[in-house]
């Protein structure tokens, strides 16, 4: 049925108008499709494939926690932490002693079965050879580094190969290259803020 | 480049891994998507909120989609559900950030009469009844056939067509009074 | 600072040329030089808009890194540089590499640029890099734009600075890992992060 009123042609004139979400909305949606979890929809064999890798997560199972029983009192915690005292026990929150300093944020990836791990980022032009990681107890790989304040994409390169996002940490948005990433914020020194990691 | 492969190929390639893939079927649909929305919910925030719900509903379920040359049908189905819902418990959104929400719309609002006609019909669309709503949206805007139209909202065509009639004539007793009431 | 620690400062240092042309030169030996030429373009390009080289050098390294095509690697720096842009057109000739990446993935996210502007507008001497991070990571999670820009801004209003902004979105971000859908999450830790609310969240400090 064809309606030939020239007001309901004038109607769908108007409604047909092309138009276009705003900008970054392409962005926010591609956003919430990479933070939907894995292996979505991804075929299983695909998934089989990735390493067996868990995050250091508040919401860990018992198994973290035992591990982060270990490392409490290896004087390593968390995911990533501000700078350590001398005494090698690691401050919650670090101050800088001068805008622009560095602070030192610790990584942290839980990898058993991992031969190596390094970490790859924009602090080392996403180098992978460069921050190699070491394994402390239990399969958990760390390393410190110092940053300057800002925000720096990265990833861990597991077996010298695969790129693994943080899943503790906030994903990166923008094009990752179909290998996730994720991010980390470092904070100024300036007064009433914390340094290090965020 | 991904712009040049079509649908089928890039949902094929998103459940393969290449999770980025998406995003050439994202901005391949989105326009389309959101003049559809656009005209559902009258709402332009609303609308790209349920776009881009529908978007994600799509990735997460991206396994049964039967017709993967056909995405955009199949995006269409599943937005128009979204429509559906949204249009059922629209509510306003909390207001108590008022100054904030000003300073943000004021960089996104379009000036104009266009938008006094726009805002008129889409008044207008909104006192028909969803359904009726709906059917003169697939019809005379997407352009759909009636057994198109069939498949996305599972009404048979006679009741279709009675939606479309029923939604014309309201439509041009309420834009007709209107616009008796000021001079073109 | 320990000898290790001493080592992986002087390696980073080494990985930080000053002028966009010694950036570009970190591509030699990571991407061919067809790609090396066409992200040096757009990095000379950007420059003009006064966005920094590094980031984008650093996108291009990021691709190289991951296997990615030069073709692939290109549009992405071409994105970012138009990120980039957008936000120092917001955030104006003075703001600093950190707030433009921040303000670049902001943008990214969907945060408009008005929102950008009024964030400068009212914080005109403060560094914004936390603020418009906060928003973007708030975004990664699935808080949709505006409610993300909506919840900093209130929050900025009301004194609360980069440490808290952080700590609300790792709160917000808990809530969302245990099941909470993500805009209620945001309504719902903005209430408990102001000032005057019946909350066992401590009141913001406010700033003189």
């Amino acid at each position: 049925m064809t309606d030939d009123d020239p007001l309901i042609a004038r109607v769908a004139a108007e409604l047909r108008r092309p138009r276009s979400p705003g900008p970054g909305f392409d962005g926010r949606v591609m956003a919430a499709v990479r933070a939907v979890p894995a292996p979505l929809p991804a075929r299983a064999w695909a998934w089989l494939r990735e390493p067996r890798v868990l995050a250091l997560s508040p919401l860990g199972g018992a198994a973290i926690a035992a591990c982060l029983a270990v490392l409490a009192a290896a004087g390593v915690w968390g995911a990533r932490r501000g700078s350590r005292d001398g005494s090698g026990a690691p401050a919650v929150a670090a101050r800088a002693a001068a805008p622009a300093a560095p602070s030192v944020v610790t990584f942290v990836l839980v990898a058993p079965q991992a031969s190596t791990v390094a970490l790859a980022g924009d602090f080392d032009g996403w180098d992978g050879a460069r921050l190699p990681m070491r394994r402390e107890a239990a399969g958990i790989w760390t390393v410190d580094v110092p940053l300057t304040p800002g925000r720096y994409d990265y990833a861990f390169v597991v077996d010298g190969r695969r790129f693994v996002a943080d899943p503790a940490a906030p994903r990166a948005l923008g094009d990752d290259f179909g290998r996730p990433s994720s991010v980390v914020t470092v904070g100024s020194g300036a007064p009433g803020a914390a340094g290090g990691s965020l | 480049m991904i712009e040049d492969e079509p649908d089928g190929a890039l949902v094929r390639r998103v459940l393969d891994g290449d999770l980025e893939a998406f995003a050439g079927l994202v901005a391949r649909h989105r326009d389309r998507g959101l003049r559809f929305a656009a005209s559902m919910l009258g709402d332009a925030a609303e609308a790209e909120e349920a776009l881009q719900d529908a978007f994600v509903r799509a990735y997460r379920s991206l396994r049964s989609c039967r017709e993967p040359d056909r995405f955009g049908a199949w995006l269409l189905q599943i937005l128009v559900n979204r429509c559906r819902t949204r249009a059922a418990r629209f509510q306003r959104r909390n207001r108590q950030f008022v100054r904030d929400d000003a300073a943000l719309e004021r960089a996104a609002a379009p000036a104009g009469r266009s938008r006094e006609w726009r805002e008129e019909i889409e008044r207008a669309l909104a006192r028909l009844d969803p359904l009726q709503r709906e059917a003169f949206v697939l019809k005379h805007v997407e352009g759909l056939e009636y057994e198109e139209m069939t498949r996305l909202t599972g009404a048979r065509v006679p009741a279709l067509k009675m939606r479309v009639k029923r939604a014309c004539d309201r439509l041009r007793v309420l834009l007709g009074e209107e616009s008796g009431r000021r001079d073109r | 600072m320990n000898a290790r620690l001493l080592g992986v400062a002087l390696v980073l240092a080494a990985a930080r040329p000053a002028t966009a042309v010694a950036q570009v030169e970190r591509l030699a030996g990571r991407v061919d030089d067809a790609t090396r030429a066409a992200v040096a373009a757009v990095v000379d390009s950007a420059r003009e808009a006064g966005v920094p080289a590094e980031p984008l050098v650093n996108k291009a390294l990021e691709g190289a890194s991951k296997g990615a095509d030069g073709a692939r690697i290109v549009a992405a720096v071409h994105a970012l540089a138009g990120d980039l842009g957008r936000a120092r057109s917001a955030l104006g000739p003075g703001a600093s590499p950190a707030e433009l990446v921040a303000g670049g993935a902001a943008v990214r996210a969907g945060v408009r640029g008005a929102v950008l502007e009024e964030l400068r507008a009212r914080y005109p001497r403060e560094s914004l890099m936390v603020p418009l991070a906060v928003m973007a990571d708030l975004v990664a999670r699935g808080v949709p734009a505006d409610t993300a820009a909506r919840s900093v801004l209130v929050l900025m209003r009301e004194g609360v600075r980069d440490a808290e902004l952080v700590a609300f979105r790792q709160s917000v971000e808990r809530d969302i890992a245990l099941g909470a859908p993500a805009g209620g999450a945001a309504a719902v830790r903005l209430d408990g992060a102001l000032p005057g609310t019946t909350s066992t969240t401590p009141a913001a400090p406010r700033k003189p």
